[in-house]
């Protein structure tokens, strides 16, 4: 049986290449310490979500929409209207959608049936023995795995030395486990293999009888099966690719299950030979969506219509009047949409302050290497490479660098005194009571996070001159901030301030790779108070005021505190300006808890928000993005003065500044980009939380410093954890595609479209929704795909014959 | 006074019962009146602490018909263990109040974990075989109601499963030698039967009695090879852990302490927990060492510091494995409701750059200044009052103290890290000895001294200084030998526990596919 000359062998190539698309069909998943929202649709993007739907259940058994009562309710409440389930249903491709509006609507009231993944061969030898190889593979894989993978959780790390495949093969050699539990001879099986893993994979693509057609989704399936580790992996693969590099980790992952089917195949194949036959003629047919995934997609496709016409009614109303001349404050926040709810508090307690919103990471693609520390951390999107390289703190500050740097390597030492073998014993009965005050002080929550204080952040090597005023000018024209400064003006990244929790980073700045957005907002204050580069700046045309401070802020978006960086630039004459700044923000912060109180079970007051971010059990400190769903480009002037509710990314963007369409070419290629991963993640996670979310957070077990496991081991668990999405009794999540508005004229984004493919497909395929706002601010034109745009509010609309059916 | 202590139990058992009526979604009077009765007991088990400074251990009356019922015993033992367990109570029921808010049983949840910790107090307490018994298997029975909150979870069922065997055997342990001391002595109370055990009273039924003391303590409390389950139960929420591991995985270790009289009376068992307790401990610490998921690895270490604290029992040191106890109970129960912050510590672990490596001559150094330190702080808190086991221990100790001058003595270490971990090393030892010396004196009119040793205690009193020290010396160099190839294969087995757990899942056919389980019947009857 170990040769099948019927099955004719697949050649390297094309082997390879399978192997390569099926880790392209794997999104990444950043190490939690610099965590990042990914679009788990990532290698999906070309196809539209009927399509991947059908996709994740033949690999995964997973919908990607919600259940068919979720839409149902929303039907019978009326907030999906009968004029929202024709549009999306006239609008839906493909000839297999209902007939009419009443079919459509009959299939919402029935359920859609749970999709059935096809089984692994792991699948069908637990049937034919019993024994759930399943789970033993995943957790004799994720036990190698967390130790390779380890940054410095266990004191004797893994050795890594050979690459995944080598590393695996080296353990899983000496592993008795495997045959312990019944399948003998695993470990000389393994010894026997290929010691590559591309051989590995050739052998057992035709031992398992693989054709070429059934390769992709079986081989996206197995990856699948690996969770987390296979993010993991493709997350070390985009860095390298970035970096002008490769990386195999993860074709090397698919080897290791590869060789474990193999195992198993051949340990029962008399069983299992038929059915997997009939199973790899299904991986070999071509995807279709079925009818009721088809369905789901238009009820999915409503929900987001009826979303789009309140967003429409919001945009139609009038703006407020603008009130001219010098303003007496401007702040500068993060798109992100915790800040819409801060930017309209800090308006509110004084209508004449100006708020803007950008991308977070202020222009300035920093790897930051913060006081007393050797790490390069990247402070930027992780689309990009760095720019520039800083460092917390100059020359003068080295001494007091030096000093921390042997206060942490003590207490590091004492760290590995309370973990090493023999010494545990010794740490615990000299001083296991010095644990009664911390239990007390941590269940009291009277350990109070400060927010970070490093010196302020330098570049290092420094910029000349040229560098520094090109980059101020970009970034200023980009913020569409080029006249009427105020007297201060405050550059405000934001963080969260959390204790005891896994996933305190997805709390911070997703523009800043995960990061508090401090250092970036810091760094541009000093760029922007420079006198040499304002001097420079006024020539082209940027004339700052003498009398303009630049102050770099942090917005913590768990307690609505705002810290000013103002020592960085001492300045006396600005000190009664700070003082009111301070106590308007002070005053906005205490509007924005009042109204993020109302949402967070529990919180009761704004009062109850401080003590929840020092709470060392609350696993909701904050809701982050949840409930985010739109994008807007524009001036403010269209959203100033009524509530978004904390539901859309703000960008200011003004085109008639805009020349040449470059700031917006800039805008739909990054932050649009960095906002709909956001929103897809928060969709993943909502509809295929098994998949695509971290489990729950009471039984997370921090693994290997990068991620967490769900309980004892098993995969690693990337998402976003339940308690982020639900609050016990509903979602807070509504799982929508983001809803992205644009102030400018369709030409120059039709032109911006057909430049960047990749962008294109995210709205041909509908993981964007794009709409051109009028010069009132009105959502006036609707993308639809292949470049057309077709009018909002058309008369021309076919009154459907559907509607008459109903 | 003499039921005083009983009030704390009784709070956290209303709480239960209102826990069972209101199990359902954020149920906010039980979590006040929870908090409430959990602050409540630890305020009558501080009275009862007072009131035991100014008189006589005592027990109670017994409550109840013939010999069952309910008795308090109060000395110091159970003072110490009550103020623990009530803290820790406090704090796990606290922090569940937070944590599992939105879940849909947290009702019966705080419910259950009311119930369990009823369970151990009542246990602590116990004046009489009886209610020991009694109180011994109902803490085993409610913390799998607990162990199994999800009960569809595979993974929680194959530990709950692996649990079951060893904690029934326990619970069978247990009772019969119950029995064979009522048997023996004519009584149920526990403080004649010490009194008379410690008077010499003994014989084939008590000594026989104390082997089964052992079997169910050294089972109990997860040594090897059956500390597979407690490794495995990090499927239920992590309050859950921190009470397991700082309050019920220390029955074992209280039932050696409470019938310390009665097991000194078989000078043959004390070598086995010796030799069982010396082994769990290494055996559990290398394994901690390659762990890199954070709660996992605590799991070892609770293995490892439990068989520390069987060692202790073994060589008769009562009042430090009474001190171990309490120490561990309060690092663990911090250590895992603080485990979140995994993330953030591993990464400022990585910041200050890489870590010096001691290389042979600086460990030799480190061991010296060690021993010299011991020399030191042991003449200062008088050796001459120590009995060898003491001593011995005490040795062991500050080998663990000389890693962290090693780490200083460096090559690469930098003058002010030498005088940091210097000074640390110092503040370690003090604190150790006088830690001790206050365990001893606390229990001096309760817990029996060391034995005197004979040739066979003497035997493994250096049996046990030298493992330990080897270990000590391997662990000091550590990274110059552990990523040698050589070690490797090593590596992957210690990492697998040697396998012990993957047998006991086979035997027990804990890969079976999944079926209904019986836990999950009952959760939905």
């Amino acid at each position: 049986m170990m040769n099948h000359p019927e099955f004719p062998l697949i050649d390297t190539e094309s082997l390879k290449h399978a192997a390569n698309q099926a880790a392209l069909a794997i999104p990444p998943a950043w190490p939690l310490a610099s965590s990042v929202a990914v679009n788990p649709f990532l290698g999906q993007s070309g196809e539209g979500l009927a399509e991947v739907g059908a996709r994740l259940a033949r690999v995964a058994g997973v919908a990607v929409t919600m259940p068919r009562a979720w839409y149902q309710e929303r039907i019978a409440s009326g907030a999906i209207s009968d004029a929202d389930l024709a549009d999306a249903l006239i609008n839906a491709p493909g000839d297999r959608r209902p007939a009419h509006l009443a079919a459509l609507k009959a299939m919402a009231l029935t359920l859609s049936p749970t999709p059935k993944a096809l089984p692994t061969i792991a699948d069908l030898a637990a049937q034919a023995s019993g024994i759930d190889w399943r789970a033993l593979i995943a957790e004799r894989l994720g036990s190698w795995a967390a130790g390779y993978f380890d940054v410095g959780q266990a004191l004797w790390a893994a050795p890594r030395g050979a690459g995944a495949y080598g590393a695996w093969r080296a353990v899983a050699t000496h592993d008795l486990t495997p045959e312990i539990v019944g399948l003998r001879g695993f470990a000389t099986h393994v010894s026997k293999a290929p010691d590559n893993a591309c051989g590995a994979m050739a052998r057992a693509v035709q031992r398992l009888r693989l054709s070429a057609g059934a390769l992709e989704t079986y081989f996206h399936q197995l990856l699948l099966n690996l969770g987390g580790w296979a993010q993991y992996a493709r997350y070390l693969s985009w860095r390298a690719e970035l970096g002008g590099a490769s990386d195999e980790t993860i074709t090397e992952l698919l080897a290791v299950r590869l060789i474990w089917e193999e195992a198993l195949f051949e340990r029962y194949v008399e069983q299992i030979a038929d059915p997997w036959t009939a199973v790899l003629a299904e991986h070999a047919a071509p995807l279709a969506p079925t009818a009721d995934q088809i369905v789901d997609t238009i009820l999915q496709e409503a929900s987001e219509r009826a979303a789009q016409r309140s967003l429409a009614l919001f945009l139609s109303a009038a703006a407020p009047a603008v009130s001219e001349g010098r303003p007496p404050l401007q702040v500068a926040f993060c798109i992100d949409v915790r800040s819409e709810v801060f930017r309209r508090a800090l308006e509110g307690v004084n209508p004449g302050i100006q708020t803007l919103g950008f991308a977070g990471f202020f222009g300035l693609t920093a790897s930051h290497r913060r006081f007393a520390s050797d790490v390069h951390e990247l402070r930027l999107p992780v689309l990009l490479n760095p720019a520039v390289t800083t460092c917390a703190g100059g020359t003068h500050d080295l001494p007091a660098d030096q000093a921390m740097r042997f206060k942490a390597r003590a207490r590091r030492a004492w760290v590995r005194f309370k973990l090493a073998a023999v010494s545990s014993f010794a740490f615990v009965e000299a001083t296991g009571p010095i644990y009664i005050g911390k239990l007390l002080t941590d269940s009291l929550g009277l350990h109070r996070a400060s927010p970070p204080n490093d010196p302020a952040p330098s570049f290092d090597p420094a910029l000349d001159i040229a560098t520094r005023v090109q980059a101020a000018e970009t970034i200023l024209r980009a913020m569409s901030l080029t006249a009427n400064f105020a007297r201060l003006v405050l550059i405000a990244g934001h963080g969260a301030n959390v204790v005891n929790n896994p996933h305190a980073s997805a709390l911070h700045c997703g523009a800043c790779g995960g990061y508090s957005g401090e250092v970036n907002a810091r760094l541009l204050a000093s760029l922007l108070n420079d006198t040499a580069v304002r001097a420079d700046l006024k020539s082209r045309g940027i004339a700052i005021p003498a009398d303009s401070l630049f102050v770099g802020a942090l917005h913590d978006t768990t307690t609505d505190a705002v810290t000013l960086y103002s020592d960085d630039h001492p300045s006396p004459t600005h000190d009664e300006d700070l003082k009111t700044a301070t106590t308007r923000l002070a005053a906005a912060g205490q509007a924005t808890r009042g109204e993020r109180a109302l949402r967070l079970p529990g919180a009761d007051t704004e009062r109850g928000i401080a003590r929840r971010s020092r709470d060392w059990a609350e696993v909701r400190p904050e809701w982050a993005l949840a409930g985010c769903q739109a994008f807007i480009a524009a001036p403010r002037t269209r959203t100033a003065g009524r509530s978004l509710a904390g539901r859309a990314f703000l960008h200011d963007y003004d085109w008639r500044q805009d020349s040449r369409f470059g700031v917006l070419e800039l805008i739909m290629t990054a932050p649009v980009v960095v906002a709909s991963w956001i929103s897809l993640q928060y969709y993943g996670s909502t509809v295929a939380p098994d998949v695509f979310g971290a489990g729950n957070k009471l039984l997370h077990n921090v693994v290997g410093g990068i991620g967490v496991l769900e309980g004892n081991g098993g995969i690693l668990r990337a998402g976003l954890p339940w308690q982020s999405i639900h609050d016990g009794e509903r979602y807070v999540h509504e799982p929508l595609r983001l809803t992205v508005c644009i102030e400018a004229p369709r030409e120059a984004m039709t032109g911006i479209l057909t430049r960047h493919e990749g962008v294109r497909a995210l709205f041909d395929h509908r993981w964007l929704h794009l709409f051109a706002l009028d010069d009132d601010g009105r959502m006036k034109w609707r993308y639809a795909g292949d470049l057309q745009w077709t009018p909002m509010n058309d008369s021309t609309r076919p009154e459907y014959p559907l509607r008459i059916a109903v | 006074m003499d039921f005083l202590p009983l009030w704390a139990p009784s709070a956290l058992l209303l709480s239960a019962a209102l826990g069972f009526c209101i199990p359902g979604r954020r149920p906010r009077t039980l979590l006040k009146s929870a908090e409430v009765a959990a602050l409540a007991a630890i305020a009558f088990a501080s009275l009862s602490a007072t009131w035991l400074g100014f008189h006589a251990p005592s027990t109670s009356p017994l409550l109840g018909f013939g010999s069952f019922g309910i008795s308090v015993r109060l000395d110091a033992v159970s003072a110490v263990m009550l103020l623990l367990v009530t803290f820790v109570g406090w704090v796990v029921l606290r922090y569940s109040a937070t944590y599992l808010d939105g879940e849909g049983r947290q009702g019966a949840f705080v419910g259950w974990l009311c119930l369990t910790l009823a369970s151990v107090m009542l246990l602590i307490l116990a004046g009489n075989l009886v209610q020991l018994v009694a109180s011994w298997i109902a803490t085993s029975l409610s913390l799998n109601r607990l162990l199994l909150f999800y009960p569809d979870r595979m993974a929680a069922q194959r530990a709950a499963r692996k649990k079951f065997v060893p904690a029934r055997t326990a619970d069978t342990a247990l009772s019969g030698a119950a029995i064979l001391l009522a048997l023996h002595y004519h009584t149920t109370d526990i403080a004649t039967i010490l009194s008379a055990a410690r008077a010499g009273d003994g014989g084939a039924l008590p000594v026989s009695a104390a082997a089964l003391l052992a079997v169910a303590a050294m089972l109990k409390s997860a040594q090897f090879p059956t500390h597979g389950w407690l490794t495995e139960v990090m499927e239920t929420p992590t309050p859950v852990s921190a009470l397991l591991h700082a309050g019920v995985i220390n029955a074992g270790g209280f039932l050696l302490i409470r019938f310390a009289d009665v097991i000194l009376l078989a000078p043959t068992l004390l070598a086995i927990l010796v030799m069982v307790g010396g082994f769990t401990a290494v055996f559990g610490s290398l394994v901690m060492l390659t762990q890199p998921a954070v709660k996992t690895s605590l799991a070892w270490s609770t293995v490892a510091q439990m068989g520390f604290m069987m060692l202790e029992c073994g060589l008769g040191l009562f009042p430090l494995a009474l001190l171990h106890i309490v120490a561990h109970s309060l690092y663990k129960a911090h250590s895992f409701l603080a485990s979140g912050g995994a993330v953030e510590r591993v990464a400022t672990q990585r910041r200050p750059g890489p870590v010096a490596i001691p290389k042979a001559g600086a460990v030799g150094r480190a061991f010296l200044a060690a021993l010299a330190l011991y020399a030191l702080v042991g003449l200062a808190f008088g050796f001459e009052h120590k009995s060898p086991q003491a001593i011995a221990l005490g040795a062991i100790l500050i080998f663990g103290v000389a890693y962290l001058l090693a780490q200083g003595l460096a090559d690469a270490a930098p003058r002010a890290l030498t005088r940091k971990t210097a000074l640390y090393a110092i503040a370690t030892s003090v604190s150790y000895f006088a830690l001790q010396a206050g365990a001893v004196w606390l229990t001096s009119s309760v817990l029996p001294a060391a034995p005197t040793p004979g040739p066979l205690e003497w035997a493994l009193i250096i049996l046990a200084v030298i493992s330990f020290g080897f270990v000590a010396v391997v662990q000091a160099m550590f990274p110059l030998w552990a990523y040698h190839p050589a070690a490797a294969g090593l590596r992957v087995h210690l990492s697998n526990g040697f396998y012990a757990n993957a047998v006991f899942d086979r035997l027990l056919r804990g890969w079976a596919l999944q079926r209904p389980s019986r836990a999950l019947r009952r959760s939905q009857s």
